[in-house]
């Protein structure tokens, strides 16, 4: 009996020791730099990392990311002047672009067909609306310079608060000792991306026992009644308001970037009647041939952010020759 | 609860411990510590179906002590096991085929002309494991009606045999003569053997968690839409399932017997590398063994087998095909699915070759199968492969369907796995895995067989990286045979 479990040990202590080796040499597992609050309250990236984020088991999506000075995945550093045309690109996941390589970005490929610009991307996992909004507010010298701002909008998920509170616990918890430990044990990192390592989650939250829900989850859209939508609209009608009245909203030269098929009516008429700028890439996601996201993510692939950066450069070429 | 579980990871260290450690030197308490885990094991999916369980345990061990007294008055003891086989087939019949048959009695009344409304039908949870555990006491019955077995005097042992966890839910089916043999002799730890039952696990854990499920998204995209696919994908499709299925199964069936080694017990085969077969008859030695031998056993040779004359051979071969079918499941699907086999098997008979290559495998004395050899297997596993199309759909007209798409339809379109992986890495994991599976084709039990430990490591290691590379979240991880 000793020898058996000896020897279970020694195989399982090398195995793994094997497996971690394999993990680390083909690059298996994706890299998260590391977040902090700064002092105005913003949630971003520790600057001057680089690394390569990973989706998918067999590196499916390989992509390598930049953080820059001020702590967003960008080919560039955001140094804003009076003399040259800047662009804030302001959003969630879709906008810092871990699925992409950094030089390969949605605000490169706005530079490329807007002439004499710079494109600062201030793209964070997470961020919703009452997070950019505070960033805008934060950086205010920042963005007094900038000449214009596109904050990209999930009408679905990005209204939920009112008000913007830094969710300092969450950074701890990502600093602590746990989280440390599987960010340099390749193999927990790996583990837990790819969803092994769900149920020990579940166990150390104490939902061990309950029934993790099965199967693939599509993206179709429920459908709730009219009655439902109105007081859903109106909360976020509302949060929105609050949104502009607590960090200000620049109508000149702040626009909204959004896809109108995902978003509700009411919320469109109530930013047409308050001359809320918008921009919506719904037709031209619509009218493309070839698929706009990634395939096993939800994220825009090459396609779908040529489709978003021309539309956002359209429409800033026009704008700039209205002025 | 399931293998691939994190609360089967708990259970089975815990249940192992207490096993060797605490009850190790009294036998009783090892099988009582077997039911009570069995127990909960089972308990973890509905604890009310633990009822049926029970009830089944004292019901045959009853009636086996009953036929073993009366066992001179051959009438009395045939009513005593007709007893146990109306109430197990009877709990079988409510829970698994009740449906099944009023509706089948409806469709063929309206199909008369007599329009009639089905309600009859209820609303029934099929237990779990149901079609295992009943014919596992059903031939310790028949067993000792047919005087092979002396009936066990002590309930906890034969409560721990019909209950026995690693094998209740899917198998191998067992015989009394083999298990209730173990569960009543005092089991001593042979580090050999709890070495192969981990090897066992590992393997198994492979193939359900790396074949199996990796393929079961591709499989469920294509049968579900069917309809739009060209004939080269709908090919690919049940080519796929015919390893999923076999991935899946088999799989549960090496955890099922790696476990019991732990445990120092030791079960019946139930694969032994069916994919490898070069006729009909070679492929129903080699897959779901522990159910052939059953049917072989409880319904073949009563019913005369293949010494009762050609006609009467082939009506016992259609019956044990058809049954056999049904037992699978509650629908015509499976029903053809079993004539589909029995229509294959009957010409295999009739040549004289189903026992043919009953004690060899392919390549018996060489490195290299002959091209004969070769040709045999491609044409046994598309004939296989082909009935499963019925396995898999949800009805006989989707079945036929599906047929009817793949010659109406007969193009190439390369597929597109709906998750956006590349198909090449599933195509280069099947040939690695079919290869490997013929080099250790000789012996099921021995998935590891190199004698160099660095070699075996790294296969050990291989493995687990497999299943990293492959391990899906999104997958509904629960056995397909255990519906059955």
């Amino acid at each position: 009996m000793k020898k058996f479990i000896l020897k279970t040990i020694i195989y399982s202590v090398l195995i793994l020791l094997i497996v971690e080796v394999v993990v680390r040499v083909f690059h298996l597992y994706t890299e998260d730099p590391p977040r902090f609050i700064d002092e105005y309250g913003v949630e971003k990236r520790v600057p001057a990392n680089t690394g390569y984020a990973v989706t998918g088991n067999r590196n499916q999506n390989y992509s390598r990311f930049n953080i820059n000075g001020a702590g967003f995945n960008s080919h560039r550093e955001f140094i804003p002047s009076e003399t040259k045309f800047e662009m804030a690109l302001i959003g969630d996941s879709f906008v810092e672009g871990f699925h992409q390589d950094f030089y390969d970005s949605t605000g490169k490929k706005i530079e490329d067909r807007v002439s004499n610009s710079e494109v600062y991307e201030y793209g964070y996992a997470g961020y919703d609306l009452a997070n950019q909004m505070h960033l805008i507010k934060a950086y205010k010298k920042d963005f007094d310079l900038i000449d214009e701002i596109v904050i990209y909008l999930n009408y679905e998920s990005d209204l939920e608060r009112g008000v913007y509170e830094p969710n300092y616990d969450r950074i701890k918890l990502l600093a602590s000792t746990p989280f440390k430990i599987r960010d340099n044990i390749k193999i927990l990192a790996y583990g837990s991306k790819i969803g092994i390592l769900e149920p020990l989650k579940r166990m150390v939250s104490g939902k061990a026992f309950e029934e993790p829900q099965q199967g693939y989850q599509t993206n179709e859209v429920e459908t709730i009644d009219e009655a439902e939508q109105k007081t859903i609209d109106i909360q976020r009608i509302a949060n929105f308001k609050s949104l502009v009245k607590l960090y200000g909203f620049d109508k000149v030269k702040t626009s909204i970037l959004l896809d109108s098929r995902k978003t509700s009516q009411r919320f469109l008429e109530f930013c047409s009647s308050n001359n809320i700028a918008v921009i919506d890439f719904a037709n031209n996601f619509k009218n493309s041939k070839k698929a706009t996201t990634l395939i096993y993510d939800w994220h825009w692939n090459n396609n779908g952010r040529d489709i978003i950066a021309s539309t956002i450069a359209d429409y800033i070429i026009v704008k700039r020759q209205n002025k | 609860m399931l293998f691939n579980s994190l609360q089967f990871l708990i259970f089975l260290p815990l249940v192992y411990l207490l096993y060797w450690f605490v009850f190790k030197k009294n036998l009783k308490y090892q099988n009582i510590l077997i039911i009570v885990a069995s127990y909960i094991f089972y308990g973890w999916w509905d604890w009310r179906f633990l009822f049926l369980i029970l009830f089944s345990t004292l019901l045959d061990f009853y009636v086996g002590q009953a036929i073993y007294k009366c066992s001179e008055d051959k009438i009395k003891a045939r009513y005593w096991l007709w007893l146990s086989l109306f109430c197990n087939v009877g709990l079988l019949g409510f829970f698994k085929y009740y449906n099944f048959f009023i509706d089948s009695f409806v469709d063929m009344f309206s199909a008369m002309g007599y329009q009639m409304k089905s309600t009859w039908t209820l609303r029934i949870i099929l237990p779990v494991g149901i079609s295992f555990y009943t014919f596992q006491t059903m031939s310790y019955s028949f067993d000792i009606y047919y005087k092979k077995l002396k009936p066990t005097k002590s309930f906890i042992s034969f409560a721990a045999f019909v209950a026995f966890f690693p094998q209740l839910v899917a198998g191998p089916i067992e015989r009394a003569s083999n298990l209730l043999k173990q569960i009543n002799t005092k089991r001593i730890f042979k580090y050999s053997q709890a070495a192969s039952g981990l090897k066992l696990i590992l393997w198994g854990f492979f193939k359900k968690l790396v074949i199996a499920d990796s393929l079961a998204p591709i499989v469920d995209d294509i049968f579900a839409n069917y309809a739009s696919y060209p004939a080269s994908t709908l090919i690919l499709g049940v080519c796929l399932f015919s390893f999923q299925v076999y991935g899946d199964f088999s799989g549960y069936t090496d955890i099922a017997i790696g476990t019991a080694k732990l445990f120092g017990i030791e079960l019946m085969s139930n694969f032994k590398f069916p994919n490898f077969s070069r006729n009909i008859a070679e492929y129903w030695q080699r897959w779901h063994v522990s159910l052939s031998t059953w049917f072989r056993h409880y319904l073949y040779i009563p019913l005369g087998g293949s010494r009762v004359g050609k006609l009467k051979s082939i009506r016992n071969i259609c019956i044990i095909f058809l049954v056999s079918g049904l037992w699978h499941g509650a629908n015509w699907t499976f029903v053809f699915w079993g004539a589909i086999h029995a229509l294959l098997y009957i010409p295999v008979f009739l040549m004289g070759r189903n026992r043919l290559y009953a004690n060899n495998v392919i390549a018996e004395n060489s490195w290299f199968p002959t091209i004969k050899e070769v040709l045999q297997v491609i044409l046994t596993f598309v004939l296989v492969t082909f009935s499963r199309i019925f396995f898999r759909s949800p009805s006989i007209s989707d079945a036929f369907s599906y047929i009817q798409h793949i010659i109406d339809n007969f193009t190439y379109q390369a597929y597109v796995h709906p998750m956006g992986y590349r198909m090449l890495d599933f195509y280069v994991l099947i040939g690695l895995f079919t290869v490997y599976e013929y080099l250790i084709r000789k012996d099921e039990r021995n998935p590891f067989k190199f004698t160099n430990p660095i070699v075996r490591l790294l296969l050990y290691a291989i493995i687990i990286i497999s299943i990293l590379l492959f391990y899906d979240d999104g997958v509904n991880r629960s056995f397909i045979y255990f519906q059955f």
